[in-house]
């Protein structure tokens, strides 16, 4: 028995997965967690889900073949070609998407409804998704790598649909895989938010998918959950609690933090009791916790640093051991 | 948050950025929250207390505005840097995510652990005052206003060494249980009540009573509270004691000054510990940079309308004498700290419980903020596997991590008997220590464009001044500031760590970080026999 752990695990055998989630429109993350298969030996790849941005960024015309923005609140300009890419370049590493726009562009978008802008932005974001998804064969060279990509509730219809269609990575939302010897069931939706993000379920209807997938699988000691949302009051979903006005609630200087998770997750693992289960979702919930034999797991997320944060799970046979990695 | 677009700031009316439905997307949290953090933490007026208690023995001639505002000055630029790293790093765990990314994984954990290690150290500084300064001031209070002298019996006790243990040990374990019972929601709770009564207590009266009392006044009670502990003319009997033992009221002394800047370290060498206020997008940079460095100026404030307050009621000369002076000659059993002389100046016992209550509330409540600080460390540590997992355990009733807990107190009850049982450390010895780590930082500030190009570049601190990267810049004058101070506390006999009257302790602060070296390389190998490279917790992915 080692002081660390309660049994030794060469680190010559076994699987080693790497998981990351909530990367939310941060390109450089995305060419990150291609390379993880060189980085981390990690032969089995698996995004969590919401992997589209929050906010484009606009890059308006200024007439003389420069660019106007706005970046952190500071006006920031962009005098030529040169500039404007390098300026994009920092948008998108703050997990935004930099759009370049005519004043009379910008006027239009901006007059738009909530419903017609928010068309506009998918528009925007599917775009950009799609030229990422076409680096995945560039990157992912050894056919013996798999990449497992789905979408979580931030993301459109548009994103799983993407997924669908694109080579090299494989759609597992709301669907059972297999690899290794081993079985993942995978669910992109999350509970309902305040947020009213497009895609949130009813804690029953999110059990129901959740028991329908675990009546497929044989081997629960070789099943992986991957649930966009974590279990509730697991200490993977930890988050501030929010007044109406969506502002951080203080009490004495510090947020006042509540669990934000499913209770049909909770629930599905207690029953099933798989051999791992992980979630993104709670980015500040960075955390690694056991529900009976389970173990679970939420590596967070800090997109917007240009770090990826994510999580590598070594398995072998049916006891797994976990390292959070940020890279 | 909505789908609407965010027009706050825009030049012609028109939006800055186009947001989406999505989780997430919160205001960030308010500046003033941050800055309350980093001021109560911060213990302004156990510092202000520590000066006139070490004022006779170390510092006569020392003008205490000019010590703060040079202590201020040199944290300054470290408290800009802080509130930098904090912004390129958010919600990341301090300065041991800085300097383990910025530097090596080792050297975060070496700095980190060293400073957990002191801060372990400074909670006997904390207990033992709650006793002497607390519980034993306000025993003394009471006897003096009503001449009851039992309370003189029972306020000597908590200056006695078991006393001193006991309820240093108390105050750890109520800490402890105040996690472990409610949660660090019933501290969030509890520290409200407790700021109210700390600035009321600590800052507000006592600027009060110096505002409407005298020096004359303060005499006068002086001896009529001394009557009732059993002297009379007590006043003039701690002066003739002072002259006997040697003391002379001294004028303005630039060195005596310069050493004392010290003391002051205590307050503005720690006053970064928010870093957890960062919104999902960062629209701005106001929140780190007002309330970091704006608890530096909130700081500077509070000790320029607080000393006045105070000199005016008892000066310098007098603080001088009662340093000198035998407590036993004019009826106390310690020297009184500024909050039981602003309590005397108040002539009542009911405004004299309010201030020394809330002197004691804000010692009392730092214990368990302590307690959160160093087991987030544990935590990071523990998530990165250099430490076993149940250090990261958090019991899932309270939401608490109880072995971290467990630890940090069982630190701080060792402590508590260092400073109760022998004299190994001074007041203030633990400061060489900490700011040991913070030149670590400033080192980790000054290399991040170099190390982390790339994180620099897509943050909001980018920009070069005269070709140096802006945070390079600020880290070179932090380097600056904390190195000054470290050579103040290397020259102060005051400190506890001066290299001439303190042999070893500099050698101490080397042998922890020594030990924190030790630790992360025996567990990096411990981990490698379990397939797990703790290495590659930091280590950056090529993006091409």
């Amino acid at each position: 028995m080692g002081l660390f752990g309660r049994k030794k695990e060469s680190a010559d055998t076994g699987l080693r997965l790497y998981y990351a989630s909530d990367i939310h429109g941060t390109e450089v993350l995305w060419r990150k967690f291609l390379r993880a298969p060189e980085g981390y030996k990690a032969r089995v790849l698996v995004m969590g889900g919401d992997l589209t941005g929050k906010a484009v960024v606009p890059l308006v015309e200024d007439g003389e073949g420069g660019w106007s923005s706005q970046l952190f609140g500071q006006p920031v300009s962009a005098a030529d070609e040169a500039e404007a890419v390098e300026l994009e370049e920092r948008v998108r590493a703050n997990g935004m998407y930099p759009h370049r726009m005519s004043a009379e562009e910008l006027e239009r978008v901006g007059a738009l409804s909530p419903e017609e802008r928010e068309k506009w932005f998918e528009g925007v974001m599917l775009d950009t998704f799609a030229q990422w998804l076409a680096l995945a064969p560039e990157r992912l060279t050894d056919p013996e790598i798999r990449c497992f990509v789905m979408p979580g509730n931030d993301d459109p219809d548009g994103v799983g649909e993407a997924i669908e269609r694109a080579s090299r990575v494989e759609a597992c939302d709301d669907r059972v895989v297999e690899f290794d010897g081993y079985t993942m069931l995978s669910l992109g939706y999350s509970n309902r938010t305040p947020f009213d993000s497009p895609r949130e379920l009813d804690e029953d209807e999110l059990g129901a998918r959740i028991e329908l997938m675990a009546s497929q699988v044989e081997d629960m000691g070789r099943c992986i959950f991957n649930l966009h949302v974590p279990p509730y009051d697991s200490g993977l979903d930890n988050a501030p609690e929010l007044d109406d006005d969506l502002t951080v609630v203080t009490v004495a200087g510090q947020p006042s933090i509540a669990p934000c998770g499913s209770t049909a997750v909770r629930e599905a693992i207690e029953r099933h009791q798989p051999l791992v289960s992980l979630h993104g979702h709670v980015h500040e919930s960075r955390a690694a916790s056991h529900i009976g034999r389970t173990l679970c797991i939420n590596p967070g997320s800090d997109y917007h640093t240009g770090r990826i944060s994510g999580c590598l799970v070594h398995l072998a046979g049916d006891r797994a051991n976990y390292q959070f990695v940020v890279g | 948050m909505s789908s609407a677009a965010e027009t706050g700031g825009a030049a012609q009316g028109s939006p800055q950025l186009f947001t989406r439905k999505a989780t997430g997307l919160v205001r960030e949290g308010r500046t003033i929250d941050a800055l309350f953090y980093n001021v109560m933490w911060s213990s302004v007026a156990l510092t202000f207390a520590f000066f006139w208690l070490f004022y006779s023995f170390y510092y006569n001639g020392s003008n205490a505005i000019l010590a703060f505002l040079i202590a201020a000055a040199l944290g300054l630029p470290g408290a800009f840097l802080y509130a930098m790293l904090a912004q390129i790093m958010p919600r990341t765990g301090g300065d041991y995510v800085f300097n383990s990314r910025a530097l090596h994984p080792s050297i975060g954990f070496a700095a980190n652990a060293s400073y957990c290690f002191w801060l372990a150290v400074v909670y006997g500084v904390y207990t033992t005052y709650i006793a002497t300064y607390g519980v034993g001031a306000f025993s003394n209070m009471m006897a003096g206003f009503t001449g009851a002298t039992w309370w003189i019996s029972f306020g000597e006790w908590f200056s006695s060494e078991a006393g001193l243990f006991i309820t240093g040990t108390v105050a750890v374990l109520v800490s402890a249980a105040i996690f472990i019972i409610g949660g660090v929601r019933l501290f969030f709770r509890l520290q409200v009540g407790a700021f109210v009564l700390y600035m009321l207590g600590a800052f507000l009266l006592p600027m009060l009573v110096g505002l409407f009392g005298s020096e004359g006044g303060f005499i006068s009670n002086f001896n009529e509270y001394g009557a009732n502990l059993g002297v009379q003319n007590a006043f003039s009997a701690m002066q003739h004691s002072a002259t006997e033992a040697g003391f002379a009221s001294s004028g303005f002394d630039l060195t005596a000054t310069l050493k004392s800047v010290s003391v002051f370290w205590f307050i503005f060498g720690f006053i970064y510990s928010s870093n957890y206020f960062a919104g999902e997008i960062r629209l701005k940079k106001r929140t780190h940079m007002l309330s970091i460095p704006g608890a530096v100026v909130v700081a500077v404030v509070a000790l320029l309308l607080l000393t006045p307050a105070f000199t005016g009621i008892a000066s310098y000369a007098t603080n001088g004498a009662f340093g000198f002076a035998e407590p036993a000659a004019y009826g106390f059993a310690n020297a009184p700290a500024y909050p039981e002389l602003m309590a005397i100046a108040s002539g009542s016992p009911v405004w004299g419980t309010i201030i020394i209550v809330g002197f004691t509330v804000g010692l009392l409540i730092w214990l368990p903020q302590t307690m959160i600080l160093i087991s987030r460390s544990m935590f990071a540590w523990s998530f990165d596997r250099i430490m076993p997992s149940k250090l990261s355990y958090v019991e899932p009733r309270s939401h608490s991590p109880i072995f971290a807990i467990a630890i940090v107190s069982l630190l701080a009850i060792a402590s508590t008997a260092i400073y109760a049982f022998t004299e190994w450390f001074s007041t203030i010895s633990a400061l060489l220590g900490l700011s040991t780590t913070l030149i670590v930082t400033a080192i980790a500030g000054i290399a991040l464009p170099f190390t982390q190009p790339a994180m620099v570049a897509n943050s909001p601190f980018a920009r070069r001044v005269a070709g140096v990267p802006l945070i390079s810049l600020v880290g070179g004058l932090a380097l600056l500031g904390f190195s000054c101070a470290i050579a103040v506390l290397l020259w102060d006999p005051g400190s506890g760590t001066s290299l001439a009257h303190n042999p070893g302790k500099l050698e101490l602060a080397v042998v922890v970080y020594a030990v924190g070296f030790l630790v992360y390389f025996v567990s990096r190998a411990l981990r490698r026999s379990q397939g797990i490279d703790i290495e590659l917790a930091h280590a950056e992915l090529p993006p091409d």
